[in-house]
C-alpha cells in the first residue's frame, strides 16, 4: 500500500504533468514505469519527486519498448502499475500495449500528444488519436478518455485505474503537451470523498489459494496456435467491449440542444470551441460543440442524436481529420454537410473557430 | 469579462519563462483565472522561448489565443516569430539594446526599451529579465506590484535568504522597468 498524499480538497496551482502524478497516487498507484521524453518529463519527474512520502516506486527504463513491457511485468506481479509517454515513444510502446489488449491487462497509459510525425515538435498536436485508439497489430480493444484541462486530467486519470481495473482493456489518458506543460488553478481530492472507490488490484499471477480449488489457474496467453481458436478469444473480447462501451462512454455538449452548426472537437480544443461558441452565439449564430470524452469508445447514441438536430457541423482538430475520420464512420447514413477546420500539430484558438463558423453560416444564407 | 492576453518571446536563456512562471503566480495568489503555456523548441539555450499567458476575471477557455494584447519581444528572431500575434488593439514591447532592427507591425502602440543595456551597465545580466518583468506590469496594470513582489518571494526567496542584497537587486530592477513605461517617449 502506498500513502495518499492528497487527504482533503486541495487548491493547487500545477502544471498537467504534475497532475497526473498526483492523480495516479490518489488513484493509489504503486509504481510507475517510464522513459523521458517531452512533453510528459514531469510526470515522472513529479512522481520520483514524491517517492519519499509515498512509498511507491519508479524504474526508468532503457526505452518506450522496455517501459510498456515492464509495466505489464508490474502489473503482472500483482501491482498497480502505469506508464507514460508521447510521440515516438508512444510509437515505439505500442507493441507491449498489443500486449496488453491481447492478455486483458488492466494498462494504464497518460500519453502528451506532440507535433509528428516522427521527432517534429517537443510542443503539441492530436496526432497521436489514432494511435492511442487503434495503434499496434489488433483490433483497438482500447478505452481513450481525452481530457480538456487539468480538473479533467485529474478526474480521469483516477477514473482510468478504475476503468482498466474493472474492464481489463488497457486504458488511456490523451491529453498533449499544452496540458502537460500549462499551469492552471485545479482541485485536487480524495477520490472517496467524491464517493468513488477504487476497483482493488488483484493478483493476475500467483494469487492465493490452490489452483482447481479456491481458484481458476492463471493462463494469460499472447500466443495462439490455430486461426479459429484466436477468433474464438477475441470474439469474447469484442462482446465484452461493445456491452462495456455503454457504461464507460463519456460526452459533453455545450449549447448543442438548439445549435444549427455543430463544433465536433475532442480534448484542448473543444475548449477553444467553448471560446468560440459564447461569442458566435453573441452574434446571434446557434453554434453549439459535442465533444467526445472517450473518443474510444465513442458515444455513438447522442453523436448521431446531435448531429441530425444540427444544420452543419464542423470538425475541428490539431491534427488531419484523426478523429473525424473515426466520428464520420459512425455517422453513416446521415447526411448533414460537414465543413473542417485542420490545424496540423498546431493549436485551435477561438478566433480560428469563429472566423470559421461565421464563413459557414453566410454560406448558408 | 476581463481577459489580458500575453506573449513574452525571446531567445531560449534570456529568462522569459522564468518570468511569465513568477508572473502567473502572482496572478494566481491574487486569486485570478490564470492559464500559462511555455512554448519551445528541443534547445536548451538559442531557440526562439515563447510563453503564452492570461489572467482573467473568469474561467479561461482557449488555451491559446490569436492575438494578444500585449507582445513583448526581446530578440530579432522574436520579432519575427510573433509578429502573427499582433493586431491593431496590441502594444508591442521590444528591447531596442538586443534587437538590430524595430518590429515594423501595425499595432496599437510600440514601446523600445534598452532593458538589456541597463542591466548590464547599471545592475546585474541577470536581472534583465526582472526589469522585463517591471516593464509588463506597468505596460498591462493587470497585478499589482505587491502581488509580484510576493510571487518572487516563492520563486526566489531560498537565494534571498541567503543573499538579502539580491532581493532589493530584484525590487529595483522591477522599479527600473516599470519606470521605462512611466517615462516613455511617444514613438
Amino acid at each position: 500500500m502506498v500513502n495518499k498524499l492528497i487527504k482533503e480538497d486541495t487548491k493547487m496551482f500545477l502544471t498537467g504533468n504534475e497532475v497526473l502524478a498526483y492523480a495516479a497516487n490518489s488513484a493509489e498507484a504503486e509504481f510507475m514505469y517510464g522513459y523521458p521524453i517531452t512533453p510528459q518529463n514531469e510526470i515522472m519527474h513529479t512522481w520520483c519527486k514524491l517517492l519519499p512520502k509515498t512509498g511507491a516506486g519508479f524504474l526508468q527504463t532503457e526505452d518506450e519498448i522496455s517501459a510498456g513491457f515492464s509495466t505489464i511485468g508490474g502489473i503482472l506481479a500483482g501491482k498497480r502499475a502505469f506508464t507514460a509517454t508521447a510521440g515516438p515513444g508512444n510509437v515505439i510502446m505500442q507493441d507491449a500495449q498489443s500486449m496488453a489488449e491481447m492478455m486483458r491487462i488492466p494498462f494504464v497509459c497518460a500519453v502528451m500528444q506532440r507535433g509528428g510525425p516522427s521527432t517534429a515538435t517537443v510542443i503539441y498536436a492530436q496526432q497521436e488519436t489514432r494511435l492511442t485508439c487503434f495503434g499496434g497489430n489488433g483490433e483497438g480493444f482500447r478505452i481513450v478518455y481525452s481530457t480538456a484541462g487539468h480538473q479533467d486530467l485529474y478526474d480521469y486519470m483516477i477514473k482510468a485505474f478504475n476503468t482498466a481495473w474493472k474492464y481489463r482493456f488497457p486504458t488511456y489518458v490523451l491529453a498533449d503537451g499544452y496540458q502537460g506543460k500549462m499551469r492552471e488553478p485545479v482541485v485536487l481530492y480524495d477520490p472517496a470523498s467524491r464517493g468513488i472507490s477504487m476497483v482493488p488490484t488483484t493478483k493476475a499471477l500467483l494469487a492465493e489459494g490452490q489452483i482447481g480449488v479456491d481458484r481458476k489457474s492463471a493462463h494469460l496467453r499472447n500466443t495462439y496456435n490455430m486461426e479459429e481458436e484466436l477468433m474464438g478469444v477475441l470474439e469474447g473480447y469484442k462482446a465484452d467491449y461493445e456491452k462495456m462501451s455503454e457504461e464507460v462512454q463519456e460526452w459533453e455538449e455545450y449549447k448543442a440542444e438548439d445549435a444549427e452548426i455543430l463544433v465536433i472537437a475532442h480534448g484542448i480544443v473543444a475548449r477553444s470551441a467553448r471560446t468560440a461558441i459564447d461569442e458566435l452565439r453573441e452574434k446571434g449564430i446557434k453554434a453549439g460543440l459535442f465533444r467526445p470524452i472517450t473518443i474510444r469508445p465513442l458515444a455513438v447514441k447522442p453523436l448521431r442524436a446531435a448531429v441530425s438536430r444540427a444544420k452543419q457541423i464542423l470538425f475541428t482538430e490539431s491534427a488531419n481529420g484523426q478523429l473525424a475520420q473515426m466520428v464520420l464512420e459512425k455517422l453513416y447514413g446521415l447526411n448533414t454537410p460537414y465543413s473542417t477546420l485542420f490545424k496540423m500539430g498546431v493549436g485551435v484558438t477561438g478566433d480560428d473557430i469563429v472566423n470559421k463558423v461565421e464563413s459557414m453560416a453566410a454560406a448558408a444564407v | 469579462m476581463s481577459r489580458t492576453k500575453i506573449v513574452l518571446a525571446g531567445e531560449g536563456g534570456q529568462g522569459v519563462q522564468s518570468v511569465a512562471k513568477i508572473l502567473v503566480e502572482a496572478g494566481y495568489e491574487a486569486g485570478k483565472q490564470v492559464l500559462y503555456i511555455p512554448n519551445f523548441g528541443v534547445e536548451q539555450r538559442g531557440g526562439v522561448s515563447i510563453a503564452f499567458c492570461q489572467i482573467a476575471d473568469e474561467t479561461i477557455g482557449e488555451p491559446r489565443f490569436a492575438k494578444g494584447d500585449i507582445i513583448i519581444m526581446l530578440s530579432d528572431r522574436a520579432i519575427d516569430r510573433c509578429s502573427t500575434y499582433v493586431d491593431e488593439n496590441s502594444v508591442v514591447v521590444y528591447d531596442t539594446s538586443v534587437c538590430t532592427k524595430k518590429p515594423e507591425i501595425k499595432c496599437k502602440e510600440i514601446i523600445g526599451v534598452d532593458a538589456n543595456k541597463i542591466a548590464n551597465e547599471q545592475l546585474s545580466a541577470r536581472v534583465f529579465n526582472i526589469i522585463i518583468l517591471g516593464v509588463l506590469l506597468e505596460a498591462t496594470h493587470v497585478l499589482e506590484l505587491g502581488d509580484i513582489k510576493n510571487a518572487m518571494e516563492q520563486a526566489l526567496g531560498k537565494k534571498f535568504a541567503a543573499k538579502p542584497e539580491l532581493r532589493e537587486l530584484n525590487y529595483k530592477a522591477l522599479e527600473m522597468g516599470m519606470g521605462l513605461v512611466k517615462d516613455r517617449a511617444a514613438v
